[in-house]
């Protein structure tokens, strides 16, 4: 909503508020401040004059010359503009004033004829948008005067939000209404009686649809269609709404004033009874955008002898529309149901001032005084003539009172309001309301569609209040410190990727069908039914693609890239385990190391990542799309499924185009405990010293290096023991493992002899148990 | 009585140190001038051919002459070993200014540092972690939170669905996590949700399909608005820091009666949003099957905005862009 001061003005006195109070008023009542500022004249010295001779110029046809009184004096001006005759009032822009832009006007020779300055149209002013030659003042503007001086050039401008439910603020009366409560102002009441001259020719009738609760209607005679008056286009045009014609813009005034919104039929293009109904199913409409609309039996329309000739509330019909010959009006003023105008608007994607306010919520009660509005703007031209109001309203069931007991208010807002409070606030909105002993009983007013329970009132009350009034108290729940498992097995693999230097990174969730296609071909992705573009139709099925796109896009940046980590959900259209109706989604670890040309085997290293990071961490070996046919493993935790890992198949490093290659791994965090991760094996400290032996084996290519560790593991259980591989060296079809034992007893200093006798049993069992051969010292 | 002359062999001894190269020269001097060769032990010597008298005076002389050349000796080599270190101290000069590694910043995602500094601060109040899915029914995401079908806030934002039908979708708000959390657990609840949501908007500087709000939620039996205050005034306070000023104004949410924003005065003295929140409506509770002796109040913060907000980051592009240049900054 775009509200002027001098407007408000109107409906509330103002003077002693000044700007940056009116703001926090304004703010305080919940309507956010989009935008503030002022508006000054953007011109100097402009003067009003009065055409009072014209006559040709002797050296040009495309200009006239004219003599202008401003009041001291008569000055020769040459104009290019015909919209006006002598006896026009214009403004005028003599030597040394200036005109927008800050440009100067001075005297200026127009091939032989000195003009001594010049007269303005609106749009050199920059008061608003009109090129079709000058600025026609009416009588009431004062020759010789500053036209600066003559409205309220400087003003004061708020765009505000207003929240969905306050539908009765979308107009001055009701952000006025709303500030003279605040500001402890009386809100002004302008009356309009009407005097009517005419009976109507036509018939209205709102129709056996619930729809349409209201219809009235006033027809106006004898109007001619011309420029509004200048205060009109003045606030309209800085409110932003498009200058069009006395017809036009005094419908769009009304409907900001007072958020009625009126619609303006050519009278003499009706012929039978106006009514309202519901459309058939397929029927048509050329609206006023001359678009055909075909309608379906949701869309509420008005009839003229039951043919349509308007989009109730939405947009009026072609056929009907007023134009530069209509003389004649009706004006309807209606009021229709809230949702049957927001389906119709949202279905033909034709959403206007009227259309939002009618889905919000118009007052129910102000069709009439919307009429009067309209009528009285037309006041002064003596020609015009109207009929009395034709009002085909359906008797509506008033609103009963709601009570309900008082201490409810404390027990919600948690401090006592007072009574005396609570009574002259609601007065003030004119909510009709009484408070007896412990119960209070209120009525909603007509505009009121948010007052519907007991709680909308005591919000209402708390806003008043102001919510800044209120103290401040701390509640403490039960869970103090407990973050829970989902947390901290979030926060576990946080800390232990970051640690690892792997960055965690944030990507989409959108991709296309042949990425997720990559990775799991057998896994239907979930479909998006308005994508935001053709590269984001559905939701990803692995991280495994964002992270690459990530390593691409740094590496291609940046000319370098690393390790990447991501933890967010995946999707796909299976079965959700613990929730009906929505597609599977598992909260998921996936992280990318690259080649990086590592010392170290970068399966290997995951690999022992993994066992260092996850407890009870187990592989094997399994074949997927996109991966390399051995380097690629389940990962198993107790014997569950919890992720996979592996290296990206030569195939698609080819295809993406990568010049390394990327080892990739996803594990769900939802199988996870944070328990179970969180365990730390102390093992105690020996006292004694170590013994150590490197042992170098003859061993097969498909021997598990773990096995044979876990085995002297097993041989020397009851001590503290540091077994590594110190070497695994492959040549053709020979593999040399060497293997590193420390081990320390927990009771005595081993001697030389049992040294000698651990070395035998340790070679003895894993030559036996393996088939290897120990290499002797030198081979 | 014989007379040695003491101060020659002083001389003789302070032109010996003068001409030391290493420490272990010491080692020689303290032989030469107090071992069982030198001039001192010859003198020694003959004391036993002296009078008592004279033996005990020479006697005397000779202990505190080995005593000077002694003290001497062990004050130079102190002296010579701590200029030796100044001396190579002074020679070593390092320019500290020099980076050799890049900054590599804590490798975790601001939106995670800031989702976790947020959940730490309603953790230590009390509030626990609850989440619920991202890809959700409309029921969940709208009627459930007071919004039915055809109330203009349906249409406010730009929802994704994920079904012709309307009835999945991508959650617009973690204020689902809401519903999701009281159809499962009893009251009380003092929960906060960190998660993803979703619009139907392009990713540029501005806009971003997928953001991050916090939901917070607690319900019990006294919760009042005045705990709501207390509450959100605390947070803003542990996170922008105890001077911060914070506003509430009034605002529409469909799912909390009365409804507000929380503002934050900003050091040039502007007022910011920050959070939305209110008390629970009535409807919500009664949709989830709370009885009417639970009430309370719920909050929806944008983490995005806070991390804009507190590192002065302009684009909110940068955080799903994953630039490493971006990444190693924070």
């Amino acid at each position: 909503m775009k509200l002027l001061r001098s407007w408000l003005q109107d409906w509330i006195d103002l003077t002693d508020i000044d700007d940056t109070d009116l703001s926090t008023a304004l703010e305080s009542l919940g309507f956010e401040i989009e935008d503030y500022k002022l508006i000054k004249p953007d011109y100097k010295n402009i003067i009003v004059g009065k055409v009072v001779e014209i006559y040709p110029h002797p050296n040009a046809d495309k200009v006239r010359v004219t003599k202008v009184d401003v009041g001291n004096k008569v000055y020769e001006i040459v104009c290019g503009a015909w919209n006006f005759e002598e006896g026009a009032i214009v403004p005028v822009a003599l030597p040394n004033s200036y005109i927008k832009d800050s440009f100067k006007i001075d005297k200026r020779d127009i091939r032989g004829v000195e003009s001594n300055g010049m007269i303005c149209s609106a749009s050199e002013l920059n008061l608003w948008d009109e090129h079709d030659g000058i600025l026609i003042l009416d009588e009431s503007f004062k020759i010789g005067s500053d036209l600066s001086k003559t409205y309220n050039s400087t003003d004061s401008y708020w765009e505000v939000g207003v929240t969905p439910n306050r539908g009765d603020c979308m107009s001055y009366l009701g952000i006025a209404r709303e500030l003279s409560t605040y500001l402890n102002k009386k809100l002004k009441k302008i009356e309009h009686p009407l005097n009517p001259k005419l009976k109507p020719v036509l018939k209205v009738n709102s129709g056996k649809s619930k729809l349409c609760s209201s219809y009235q209607s006033i027809e106006i005679e004898n109007i001619s269609i011309k420029d509004s008056s200048f205060l009109i286009k003045y606030r309209l045009s800085n409110i932003g709404v498009r200058i069009i014609n006395n017809v036009v813009d005094y419908t769009n005034y009304v409907l900001h004033d007072i958020g009625q919104p009126l619609h303006a039929f050519d009278r003499d293009k009706l012929y039978g009874t106006i009514s309202v109904r519901k459309a058939k199913e397929g029927e048509k409409l050329k609206t006023l955008d001359e678009q055909i609309r075909t309608l379906d039996n949701e869309d509420l329309i008005i009839t003229d002898n039951n043919e349509p000739i308007a989009l109730a509330g939405v947009m009026g019909g072609f056929d009907t529309e007023v134009t530069n010959a209509t003389r004649n009006l009706l004006i309807e003023s209606a009021y229709f149901d809230k949702v049957s105008i927001m389906k119709t608007s949202r279905k033909l994607n034709l959403i206007s001032d009227a259309s939002v306010r009618f889905e919000r919520g118009i007052d129910r009660n102000i069709q009439a005084y919307g009429l009067k509005r309209f009528t009285n703007l037309y006041e002064l031209d003596e020609n015009i003539q109207y009929s009395e109001i034709s009002d085909s309203s359906k008797q509506t069931e008033s609103e009963n009172f709601i009570t309900f007991d008082t201490s409810l208010i404390e027990s919600i807002l948690g401090q006592v309001i007072d009574n005396k409070f609570i009574t002259s606030t609601l007065k003030s909105l004119s909510i009709e309301s009484e408070i007896k002993k412990d119960t209070i009983k209120f009525k909603q007013p007509s505009w009121r569609y948010d007052l519907e329970r007991p709680i909308d009132l005591i919000e209402e009350i708390a806003k008043h209040y102001g919510f800044n009034n209120f103290k401040s108290t701390l509640p403490i729940g039960n869970n103090l410190n407990q973050v829970g498992n989902y947390w901290n097995v979030r926060k576990y693999f946080i800390d232990k990727l970051s640690l690892e230097k792997f960055n965690e990174t944030q990507s989409l969730s959108f991709t296309q069908k042949e990425y997720n296609e990559f990775f799991d071909p057998d896994k239907e992705g979930v479909k998006v039914l308005n994508p935001i573009d053709q590269t984001q139709e559905y939701l990803r099925t692995n991280l495994y693609y964002s992270l690459i796109k990530t390593y691409k896009f740094n590496y291609e940046q940046n000319n370098f890239s690393g390790k990447y980590f991501e933890i967010n959900n995946i999707y796909n259209n299976s079965t959700n385990k613990n929730y009906k109706k929505i597609p599977k989604q598992d909260y998921t670890l996936g992280f990318l190391v690259p080649d990086n040309n590592s010392k170290i085997n970068p399966m290997q290293y995951i690999a022992s990542f993994l066992r260092k990071i996850l407890p009870g961490v187990s592989f094997e070996q399994l074949s997927k799309p996109g991966f390399h046919q051995n380097n690629s493993y389940v990962i198993m935790v107790d014997n569950k499924l919890v992720g996979h890992t592996g290296q990206l198949s030569y195939l698609l490093k080819e295809e993406l185009d990568l010049s390394e290659n990327l080892f990739l791994s996803q594990i769900y965090l939802e199988e996870l405990n944070f328990e179970g991760l969180n365990t730390s094996n102390y093992k105690p400290l020996s006292h004694y010293p170590f013994i150590k032996f490197d042992l170098s084996f003859k061993v097969n290519r498909d021997l598990n290096a773990n096995d044979l560790i876990q085995e002297v593991e097993n041989l020397l259980q009851n001590n503290e023991n540091s077994i590594k591989v110190f070497d695994d060296y492959a040549f053709e079809k020979t593999r040399n493992l060497g293997i590193r034992i420390v081990t320390r007893s927990y009771e005595k200093t081993y001697n030389e002899k049992e040294n000698t006798e651990i070395l035998n049993m340790i070679v003895d069992k894993l030559t036996s148990k393996f088939n290897i051969t120990l290499n002797e010292k030198g081979e | 009585m014989p007379e040695l002359n003491l101060d020659k062999i002083l001389a003789s001894l302070d032109l010996r140190i003068s001409e030391v190269t290493i420490p272990d020269e010491y080692d020689q001097i303290s032989k030469d001038y107090l071992g069982k060769d030198s001039l001192l032990a010859e003198e020694r010597k003959k004391l036993p051919t002296l009078s008592n008298e004279d033996k005990k005076i020479y006697g005397k002389k000779l202990t505190e002459l080995s005593k000077k050349i002694e003290s001497k000796i062990a004050s130079s080599k102190k002296q010579f070993i701590l200029d030796t270190f100044q001396k190579k101290e002074n020679d070593e000069f390092t320019d500290i200014t020099i980076d050799w590694t890049r900054n590599e910043g804590s490798y975790k995602h601001i939106l995670s540092s800031v989702m976790d500094e947020v959940v730490n601060i309603f953790s230590s109040i009390g509030y626990e972690v609850a989440y619920g899915p991202e890809a959700e029914t409309s029921w969940h995401n709208f009627d459930a939170l007071n919004t039915p079908d055809w109330h203009p806030a349906r249409y406010e934002s730009d929802t994704i669905y994920l079904n012709s039908d309307l009835e999945t979708l991508l959650r617009t708000q973690t204020s689902t996590v809401q519903i999701r959390h009281m159809e499962q657990n009893d009251p009380p609840v003092y929960i906060v949700a960190p998660g993803r949501v979703f619009r139907s908007d392009q990713l540029d500087a501005t806009h971003s399909p997928v953001f991050h709000q916090l939901e917070g939620l607690a319900i019990d039996k006294n919760l009042c608005f005045t705990d709501l205050k207390g509450t959100l005034e605390y947070f803003t306070k542990e996170f922008f820091g105890e001077n911060i000023e914070t506003k509430f104004i009034p605002h529409f949410f469909p799912f909390t009666e009365p409804s507000a924003e929380v503002l934050v005065k900003w050091n040039d003295g502007s007022w910011l949003e920050i959070l939305g929140c209110g008390m629970v409506d009535p409807n919500v509770l009664e949709n989830v099957g709370y009885s009417k002796e639970y009430k309370g109040f719920a909050w929806g913060v944008g983490i995005e905005r806070l991390a804009m907000l507190r590192y002065k980051i302009d684009h909110i592009k940068n955080f799903y862009e994953n630039d490493i240049r971006f990444l190693e900054q924070f």
